[in-house]
């Protein structure tokens, strides 16, 4: 059945400046948020955008993603025709090969979209925290008769040489692509996020795969290549909120821009609403000696002790006396009486034991550089009195030794 | 086919809960801050490995329709089986008139047809929609069938209120007496969750049909008492009739006990609601929240005390909101000073307004009322 436009998601990548948080699943499915996964906000735009059909590129421990994103019924892609498919390598006649990059990835996978005979494909990425609309992204493709577009944002010139930036003319169609340059001339930056006409696009790709020097990336390869060649490129220009939270520290912010209403990120919003997979479990329950201030509470979690600037999850438990702040606490976490948690990001189901101490604020640290955010991943277990310093990560494997 | 069929009764009945069922039967009601009534037993039945449910219903159901769909929320929406909704329609037609089943006999014979082509099951398990209690249906069929009880009726072990159905009851768990409507109730309260086989009910349907008798309690529990081999199931935990406004309050306010909630929301028998897709709740560097059950997408700047808030609930700076049951919605300015009060879907409280109940008798705005 002919659909306008797939959505090709890319959720493959390990994440590995996640560390602790992506040793079990891909990025995309960390929890963001109190109630979210990070693949909920690209997910849920193209819900909201009219896109009923996406395929979700998986490779690296795709389980609990795959568990999490199901029949794609809370963002309302399981359809009749069409909805969310994952899609992870697979063996053909001609051989195997895991996905060689990004491009590569939907190479592999042009018989999944042309099973639905698109006129246009987009390309997203599942590590991103924005609230887009695709359908006017795919209506500037449109008017400007592109063969790609490239949603932009304006960056702090200071930053530029951290991003892929755009130089573009007077109509921002891209004339020049340059990868973190040192002396920049515009300060548009690619998002990540690209509209191809799927002809043209297929085209690139079958042309990409056959040299042997490429990458198989589209930052790297099938936009230059398309650039070299002429093609019309147009560069959607984008405000709003975006962050890639593909670091411990932007993934921190991210959560933290969720409590401030100047940040563009507002958690009450209902315009563009996020959809995501929430277990049954009762409101939040706040103790007679609890004292919640400046912070995102979901429900199932049961605070008898002090949260103050901290996002908490689902099924959250911060016992009497404990103490969070400036954290994000991932889904089933449990903070123990009297534990401290401060400028941390704690996993999934860990357990900080009673009096135990977890990260400490940036002006407690002799030296700037090493500070930085204490982090435990998915069910690690802190020993009672144990003191965590900040900038460490702790996995499960960790014994809990007295410290 | 083994195990049990479930069906559920929400229709209209005298009650004093006012301004709650204006706009909807005591299925529908909210509860808890995140549920419905008839979630309860809707979990409880799916919890005990039941996939075929009926609720019949009658009267303003509109709400509960909405609120049931296709019963996926509950893992009810099948392709053989599942969740089957039975509105009074067909009977009604045959009465000629939009009359009020007089008793769940009579709701029964409505959907005789359902009962003898639908049910695959070789027992039946009805049960009020209007019981919060999380308890192991599956426990109760299998004394059901231990016992060799005709009926099995699930009472607690103690004399409830006025109201309640009494059961007397031998040393071995047999019921002797059923009594109803004492001043003072004795024996063991009835939670009107009864168990018997298909053959067995359609039986006694088809008998009080023909011979115009409508009650279970009086015309089988009764009337056949003699006859029927009636046993209980006693049933030591938490369980919570709601058909009074008072009722309703104080029910409310015992979910606010932590030992409460263990029983009513343990993690091997989850209490499954309707998913919504609400954010967390915000609770700004102004706002206190203390001793109060809270759903998602609230945005608290105020002072929250004593109290359970539903969804997508507002309370503004410099409010105070204490020992109060607010539905969805609900919005109370800046100011607004509210005690002991009830407020359904959407209510706004103005500015500065001030309203007070009593404990013993809350206050209760109806639907999208403005102070």
């Amino acid at each position: 059945m002919k659909k306008e436009c797939v959505a090709m998601l890319l959720a493959g990548g390990q994440g590995s400046r996640l560390y602790v948080l992506t040793g079990d699943m891909a990025k995309p499915a960390v929890p963001f948020g109190g109630k979210f996964r990070i693949i909920d906000f690209p997910l849920s735009n193209c819900t909201n955008s009219g896109i009923d059909t996406v395929g979700v590129l998986t490779q690296y421990r795709p389980l609990e993603l795959n568990a999490y994103i199901g029949s794609g019924q809370p963002w309302e892609l399981d359809r009749m025709q069409g909805g969310v498919h994952i899609l992870p390598p697979y063996q053909s006649a001609t051989g195997a090969s895991w996905y060689k990059g990004t491009a590569n990835a939907i190479y592999q996978n042009i018989g999944f979209v042309d099973l639905y005979d698109p006129d246009y494909v987009a390309v997203l990425s599942g590590d991103h925290i924005y609230k887009m609309d695709y359908s006017r992204m795919l209506q500037r493709h449109k008017e400007a008769d592109a063969a790609c577009t490239i949603s932009v944002m304006e960056v702090p010139w200071s930053d530029t040489s951290r991003f892929g930036i755009m130089n573009v003319d007077d109509a921002d169609m891209v004339l020049e692509f340059e990868e973190k340059p040192k002396n920049a001339k515009s300060n548009l930056a690619s998002m990540g996020i690209y509209i191809f006409t799927w002809q043209k696009l297929r085209e690139y790709l079958i042309a990409d795969e056959a040299d042997p020097n490429s990458a198989n990336d589209f930052g790297k390869n099938v936009i230059p290549a398309m650039l070299r060649a002429g093609e019309r490129m147009a560069a959607y220009r984008f405000e709003g909120y975006w962050k890639d939270v593909g670091t411990l520290d932007s993934l921190w912010d991210a959560n933290m821009d969720m409590l401030s209403p100047g940040s563009g990120l507002n958690l009450l919003d209902k315009s563009w609403p996020i959809y995501g997979r929430s277990p049954s479990c009762p409101p939040a329950f706040l103790g007679p000696q609890s004292d919640v201030g400046n912070s995102a509470v979901a429900k199932g979690c049961s605070i008898e002790g002090e949260v103050k600037n901290s996002v908490l999850s689902v099924n959250v438990t911060v016992a009497p006396g404990a103490k969070v702040s400036y954290s994000v606490v991932m889904p089933g976490a449990v903070i123990g009486e009297g534990a401290q948690v401060q400028y941390a990001i704690i996993g999934e189901n860990a357990v900080v034991g009673k009096n135990a101490s977890v990260g400490a604020p940036p002006d407690t640290a002799s030296d700037p550089d090493q500070w930085g955010i204490a982090v435990l991943g998915p069910g690690t277990h802190v020993a009672p009195e144990e003191t965590v310093p900040a900038k460490t990560m702790l996995d499960k494997t960790h014994q809990g030794v007295k410290a | 086919m083994k195990g049990m069929h479930g069906i559920i009764f929400s229709y209209e009945k005298k009650t004093g809960l006012r301004e709650l069922i204006d706009h909807r039967i005591h299925g529908s009601i909210p509860i808890g801050g995140e549920y419905r009534m008839v979630d309860f037993m809707l979990s409880n039945m799916v919890n005990a490995g039941i996939s075929d449910v009926g609720i019949i219903m009658q009267g303003k159901c509109q709400s509960m329709l909405d609120h049931l769909g296709t019963g996926k929320s509950w893992d009810l929406s099948r392709k053989r089986g599942g969740l089957t909704l039975l509105p009074a329609f067909a009977y009604m037609e045959g009465r000629g008139g939009p009359g009020k089943f007089r008793g769940k006999m009579e709701a029964l014979s409505g959907v005789l047809n359902y009962l003898e082509e639908d049910i695959r099951q070789d027992y039946v398990v009805l049960a009020d929609s209007d019981l919060m209690v999380n308890l192991p249906l599956d426990d109760v069929l299998e004394q059901h069938i231990a016992t060799g009880a005709d009926i099995t009726c699930v009472c607690t072990a103690r004399a409830g209120e006025m109201g309640d159905t009494c059961f007397i009851l031998d040393e071995t768990g047999r019921i002797v007496d059923t009594m109803s409507d004492l001043q003072q109730p004795q024996g063991s309260a009835g939670l009107s969750i009864f168990v018997l086989s298909k053959e067995l009910l359609i039986r006694l349907v088809r008998h009080c049909a023909a011979h115009n008798l409508y009650s279970l309690r009086r015309d089988v529990l009764q009337g056949m008492g003699k006859e029927l081999h009636l046993h209980a199931y006693i049933w030591e935990g938490y369980a919570a009739r709601i058909n009074t406004i008072r009722g309703y309050y104080e029910r409310s306010m015992e979910l606010l006990d932590p030992q409460v909630r263990a029983q009513l929301f343990c993690p091997q028998r989850p209490i499954y609601a309707k998913e919504n897709d609400a954010g967390s709740t915000y609770i700004d560097p102004t706002g206190v929240c203390v001793n109060s059950l809270i759903a998602d997408g609230c945005d608290i700047q105020g002072s929250v005390r004593n109290s359970i808030i539903f969804r997508g609930v507002q309370v503004e700076k410099g409010a105070q909101v204490d020992g109060c049951i607010l539905f969805k919605n609900t919005v109370v300015k800046k100011d607004a000073v509210l005690r002991n009060v009830i407020a359904d879907k959407y209510v706004v409280f103005r500015e500065g307004c001030m309203l007070m109940g009593h404990e013993h008798y809350p206050m209760v705005l109806g639907r999208g009322s403005v102070v």
